[in-house]
């Protein structure tokens, strides 16, 4: 298969240039303004790379190709240049982190509030007023505030950052290396440039080296370039550029076959290209994630309103004559009154419960707020190898007696197999089995034969375990079918053959297995096996044959063929001797035995999730390095690319016109390679983005890759990705979606959460939570809005119209961070609405988490509600008590006297002024608890209110710390009817919803009418009277 | 396979009924204005009628709750403003005029004439009891005498100056009006005692009670309520101090005794107690 190097290099080009690293692109430039030695100094240093001779690599480097370097200066070296290991992108400090979480915009107001405090306390103190102490306090309880949620906010990011961490593999790498002509094991971080060092199969290549010996040495380049085929790796140099030629082997990709390779470090550590690139990840500036946005939005709006409110009440209480010291105290307590303390404290719990969720189904989240990002994607750039398939080669179809046969491909061998009873499918397995130099590794019985580790290439595996599964015991097979002799595929004979002795004793004839490219196969055989007879290979069986190979390529898979002969026992008796460079036997005359295809094939759960995200209106875009025809096969097999939909392409070969003609619009597919890409404009792609739903990109570079994020962007982008190469786009990606198994460290580290299953279904898990989480952070957050109206309220009251305070600064503090904490911390554990996946996804733009509809609801509608709930059970309070409500108006400023110690009731009886302030605060505990409620950790979240809210009032005790004071039982049950009205409102508005979907105007004309016609008909029997 | 179509995002929340935005038609903006309109006369009706009803609870002559007022306070007179001080100088006459007025004030009402006019002379030391008997009320209930001659040497009436000239001045007291209150038990009479704080306890000197022994004469209670009672004179007591050491600090405590009265914890410096500070200057 050829190998498209092309894009690859080009972005490694433009890495090069970033790091003003001497790319091929400088170099010509360089040559054209012919520079002085320095230049020519560098450009000497990438000739080396390539094509310098052992000599000059010796010189360089002063070391040997036999003997390595000595131990003392291989020392000095790796003092010189640090180890030989990726530095982790540089973290922001911890105390920085802790820092920005004590200043937030909420937590700028309260430090001002805390500092107002202060400044009164201290004004107090100056006076020698030395009785009142709750300033202090206050101030006290505001900093703790801070300063407590501060650090619970830190730590939830600190466990989230120390799951990574434990995902960093632990066991040092070992390498072995040449030094003082010594062969050591050592740890590969202590490897340096000029080392000599050993390779063999499975080994990780533990720096850039250039091959200096190399036997069959094959690399798999795939994390570094996404291509899966493996390369070959020998001492020639055969291209200037170092990505493509052949004897530099890179950092981390893996040897997969060659015993002992040796090669000399040319670069260490973050010099190498994987470390460039990991480099280049962490240049790519790391978006703002939406729900961050949305709270920062919220935020400012808070924070605007607060310190709206608190201003114009704080002129107000100048007008009506307060003095400035207590106008500044009333903006401090209007500020503390409406700020919600608990909130972020709240979106922190609500957010890492989700997070524990996501990860108990296989999403670890890195970044706490990552967790609603995948709500509100509307694009996921997937992956194919690996996410949307199983990573490995398997044998998906047959061709034998001139039909095609599906073979199983599912994970767990769950599915339907073909039919085994044909005497051709016998030959056909046993050519697949014995022409085949895959083995499994030692010890693997306990192991189920999908997951068992093979030394060999991608498609013999996938033969082998075939084999297994079907034939069984494939080792114990070999052994009775003696090898004598066999030839390996290369690229000019596109074969591969062995010479095996028949099983029984007595037939002295040899069995000559071979398989290799279709074509080349069909050209050496004269006959077909059909149903275990051998028929004359005809002008209609070859076209059987072509018919069947097209098919079989057409849905991207790889198609090999298959032959025999035995032998003639006359010509080559027994102890002949094969040469199989010479080839000094029947290669010709083959008897045809069949095709069998391979494929990645698609995880089971993919289909249905690619399904899901499709009904969710998430677009599920297909980026890979894969050829078009794999990548279209698979496509259309999970469901990316639908059935009945066709590319231009499709369209113009149905209607026999030439490409140009056809509409593009009326392609809902496309399928566009890297190639192609690479001539596009990024209008165009943008064009092509909008115009066909369903998309696919084939062959594309780590670059293009980040190209097609960009033009995603807009709108949200998940990408996910388990390669080096894949970094920059998943930093770039609105959310990043690293492979837990098969991903590569650098991914995980730019990905912003990683699935540990590396399967594409936890994605939809993912995206349902994220939009769960979304809906119940609004309620949340409507719930907090709401309270903060009853708790503002009473304020305004007091300073305006000079009733004794109803509700005190501490007390709104309690509400805020003890009572009802978990209440809205609980609306986190709502369930998500039915159709939660049927819908868009949001708007980042228009779909706000706090909207103008959210604000208006609680404020002015159910907080009014609730305020006046408040309201009514504070004068009903007061008046029981003796207070009328027309007396507690104006009352404040002798109510709060601490001279005046007979102050009369309405029943002319005398007070003493006890610390009443807070005495009827709790009775506004009870509005909040009145919000519609539905799920059964909500009901008990209200008990828990409830019990705390009683703790609070009734614990002995309590009132000479805080001032509350017990209230009555009664007193809660004053706000009943209110809380009805909201619930019976709720319900209405609800119906009206549902009612009528599309048009606000009559829902609200109803709701008019309905809340008119009850006033009335309240008025006239009372009018009437 | 038949696409479903994602069907428009309809969230309760997000459906709530709106400010009304700009570019709407008038006649929208004014519905919904209309609307919040209704919605908060409504609201406003709601929270009439919830205090209409809890109005019509409520007992014309007698509070719900009086659990707040177990334990009632005392207050002194003269009262300076804004302290619980008497600070003067015997050669300043402006110094402690005040005062005298102030009592003079707060004194008139118990006048002799006054008190014969409007209220009853009543059996001492029992209560003075005028209960309803069922539906029908005995209102208005009639008030004792407590006549201003009761006072004696802190009257006002021999003495113009209440000691204050002489620097033996009078202090005035008073227990806090509860409604049915019925202060001691078992026919004892609650009375005051007043002493001085710790340190200052050599200092206070001799003192005088008026009425003799401080008491507050159970026949003034259970006070009725403004309403029921309206002539109510609240019983005094009068504490004379003979021979306070002059020209220092000295902080004094008064306080009720009565076998069912707790005095103020810590926490309420003016439950059954009052606290305050007497200087008497001679230079």
């Amino acid at each position: 298969m050829h190998v498209n190097i092309f894009p690859i290099s080009g972005f490694v080009q433009d890495s090069y240039n970033m790091f003003e690293m001497d790319g091929e692109m400088e170099k010509k430039k360089k040559k054209k303004i012919k520079k002085k030695e320095k230049l020519e100094g560098m450009k000497k240093e990438m000739d080396i790379v390539s094509n310098d001779s052992y000599n000059e690599l010796e010189m360089r480097y002063n070391t040997s190709v036999t003997k390595g370097m000595t131990s003392t200066f291989a020392q000095q070296i790796l003092e010189r240049d640090g180890p030989n290991e990726l530095k982790p992108p540089k973290g922001t400090p911890e105390y920085v982190k802790f820092a920005r979480q004590l200043a937030g915009g909420l937590q700028c107001l309260m430090w001002v509030a805390a500092v107002i405090c202060f400044i009164a306390f201290g004004i107090e103190l100056s006076r020698g007023n030395l009785t009142c102490f709750d300033d202090l306090y206050l101030a006290i309880t505001l900093i703790a505030v801070v300063v407590v949620t501060g650090c619970f906010g830190y730590y939830q990011e600190f466990k989230s950052t120390n799951i990574i961490a434990s995902f960093k593999n632990l066991v040092p790498q070992q390498a072995v290396v040449i030094r003082d002509g010594k062969k050591n094991q050592i740890n590969a971080y202590q490897l340096v440039v000029g080392d000599l060092v050993e390779i063999k199969g499975g080994d990780r290549v533990p720096a850039d080296i250039r091959i200096i010996t190399s036997q069959a040495c094959k690399v798999d380049n795939s994390s570094l370039t996404g291509e899966s085929e493996p390369q070959t790796r020998s001492p020639e140099c055969t291209h200037e550029n170092p990505l493509e030629t052949r004897n530099i082997a890179f950092f981390s990709t893996t040897c997969l076959e060659g015993t002992a390779a040796t090669g000399m470090i040319i670069n260490t550590g973050d010099r190498t290209i994987i470390g460039r690139i990991a480099s280049l990840a962490s240049g790519v500036g790391n978006e703002k994630t939406p729900i961050a946005i949305e709270i920062e939005h919220f935020v400012d709006i808070i924070a605007g309103l607060a310190i709206f409110f608190g201003f114009t009440f704080f002129v107000v209480a100048m007008f009506i004559g307060y003095a400035f010291l207590e106008a500044t105290i009333f903006f401090m307590a209007i500020v503390v009154a409406y700020v919600p303390e608990g909130l972020l404290a709240t979106v922190t719990v609500c957010l890492s419960l989700t997070a524990k969720r996501l990860a108990r189904k296989n999403c670890v989240v890195k970044n706490l707020e990552a967790v609603e990002t995948l709500g509100s994607t509307s694009v996921i750039c997937s992956d194919k190898t690996g996410t949307l398939t199983q990573n490995r080669m398997t044998v998906a179809h047959l061709w034998f007696d001139n039909h095609i046969h599906a073979a199983d491909t599912t994970e767990d061998q769950s599915g339907q197999s073909f039919d085994q009873s044909s005497e051709t499918w016998r030959s056909l397995a046993r050519v697949a089995t014995l022409c085949n130099r895959a083995t499994f590794r030692p010890d693997q019985e306990g192991i189920p034969i999908p997951r068992r580790l093979v030394v060999g290439d991608a498609s013999e595996t996938a033969l082998l375990k075939f084999t297994e599964l079907t034939v069984g015991n494939i080792m114990d097979y070999r052994n009775r079918f003696k090898k004598v002799v066999e030839v390996p595929f290369n690229s000019t004979n596109k074969f591969q053959l062995s010479v095996h002795e028949l099983e029984d004793p007595l037939d002295l004839r040899y069995l000559l297995v071979m398989k290799g490219a279709p074509e080349r196969i069909l050209e050496r055989c004269s006959t077909i096996l059909i149903k275990g007879q051998e028929l004359p290979l005809d002008e209609q069986w070859s076209e059987a044959f072509q018919t069947a190979y097209m098919d079989l390529g057409g849905l991207g898979e790889r198609v090999l063929g298959f032959c025999h002969i035995y032998l003639n026992e006359k010509e080559f008796p027994r102890g002949y001797r094969f040469d199989p460079d010479e080839m000094n036997f029947t290669t010709s005359g083959l008897c045809f035995a069949g095709l069998i295809s391979m494929i990645d094939p698609p995880r089971a759960t993919v289909p249905d999730a690619v399904m899901k995200c499709r009904t969710a209106g998430i677009r599920v875009v297909m980026v890979t390095g894969d050829h078009p025809i794999t990548a279209r096969a698979i496509a259309a097999n999970v469901g990316i690319i639908t059935e009945g939909s066709e590319t231009v392409e499709d369209i113009a070969e149905r209607k026999r016109i030439p490409v140009e003609q056809v509409n593009k619009r009326d392609a809902r597919a496309c399928v566009i390679s890297g190639g192609q890409l690479k001539d596009m404009s990024s209008d165009e792609l943008d064009d092509a983005l909008r115009n066909h739903p369903e998309m696919v990109f084939a062959r594309t570079s780590p670059q293009q890759k980040l190209i097609i994020v960009e033009s995603c962007q807009g709108s949200i982008v998940a990408v996910t990705g388990d390669g080096v190469n894949d970094s920059p786009a998943l930093k770039k990606a609105d959310i990043g979606i690293a492979m837990g198994i098969a991903g590569s460290d650098a991914a995980k580290n730019a990905a912003d959460m990683i699935l540990l299953d590396d399967n594409f279904a936890s994605i939809v898990t993912g995206v349902e939570q994220g939009r769960l989480i979304f809906d119940n952070l609004k309620k949340s957050i409507a719930y907090t809005l709401t309270k903060n109206i009853p708790e503002l309220t009473p304020y305004l009251i007091y300073i305006t119209v000079s009733v004794p305070l109803p509700l005190g600064c501490i007390t709104i503090l309690f509400i805020e961070l003890a009572t009802d904490i978990y209440p809205s911390v609980s609306l986190a554990y709502e369930k998500a609405e039915s159709d939660i996946m049927h819908l868009k996804p949001r708007n980042p733009r228009r779909d706000r988490l706090v909207n103008e509809a959210l604000a208006v609801y609680s404020y002015f509608q159910i907080g009014a509600i609730q305020s006046f709930a408040g309201f009514t059970d504070y004068f009903t309070a007061m008046a029981q008590e003796g207070w009328f409500p027309l007396l507690c108006i104006g009352l404040r400023s002798q109510w709060e006297d601490v001279h005046l110690q007979d102050l009369q009731d309405s029943y002319g009886q005398e007070w003493v002024n006890i610390k009443m302030c807070d005495w009827l605060g709790t009775g506004f505990l009870l509005p909040p608890c009145l919000f519609v409620c539905r799920n059964r950790v909500l009901v008990s979240a209200i008990v828990f209110q409830l019990l705390l809210g009683n703790l609070l009032c009734y614990c002995p005790g309590m009132p000479n710390i805080f001032n509350f004071m017990p209230i009555r039982v009664q007193w809660w049950f004053v706000p009943v009817p209110y809380g009805i009205l909201i619930f019976v409102y709720d319900e209405i508005r609800k119906l009206g919803v549902r009612r009528y979907p599309g048009s606000k105007l009559k829902f609200i004309t109803s709701l008019t009418i309905f809340f008119l016609s009850i006033t009335l008909s309240t008025v006239h029997p009372v009018s009437s009277h | 396979m038949i696409l479903q179509r994602p069907k428009k995002r309809v969230s309760y929340l997000n459906t709530a009924i709106g400010f009304p935005e700009f570019g709407r038609g008038g006649w929208v903006t004014g519905l919904i204005l209309l609307f919040y309109v209704v919605f908060y006369i409504f609201l406003a009706g709601l929270f009439a009628l919830t205090m209409y009803v809890m109005l019509q609870t409520l007992d014309e002559h007698k509070p719900t709750w009086q659990d707040r007022l177990s334990t009632p306070g005392m207050v002194i007179r003269p009262k300076a403003d804004e302290t619980f001080e008497i600070v003067y100088n015997i050669q300043n006459t402006e110094s402690w005029d005040m005062y005298t007025q102030t009592l003079d004030k707060f004194l008139a009402p118990y006048n002799d004439s006054t008190q014969a006019q409007k209220n009853d002379e009543c059996t001492p030391d029992q209560y003075f009891l005028q209960e309803d008997s069922g539906d029908v009320k005995n209102n208005p209930k009639r008030s004792c005498q407590f006549n201003r001659t009761m006072l004696e040497e802190c009257s006002g009436i021999h003495d113009r100056y209440y000691g204050y000239q002489t620097g033996k001045p009078c202090i005035i007291i008073k227990l806090n009006r509860v409604i049915g209150l019925l202060p001691g038990k078992d026919g004892q009479t609650p009375y005051v005692t007043c002493a001085a704080k710790k340190e200052d306890s050599d200092k206070i000197g001799e003192l005088m009670y008026f009425p003799p022994n401080g008491t507050f004469n159970l026949m003034y209670y259970p006070y009725y309520g403004k309403k029921a009672q309206v002539n109510y004179s609240q019983p005094l007591v009068a504490v004379k101090f003979l021979n306070i050491t002059v020209n220092q600090d000295v902080n004094i405590e008064c306080r009720i005794n009565a076998n069912n009265i707790v005095t103020g914890s810590e926490r309420d410096k003016f439950a059954g107690r009052v606290s305050f500070k007497l200087r008497i200057n001679t230079i």
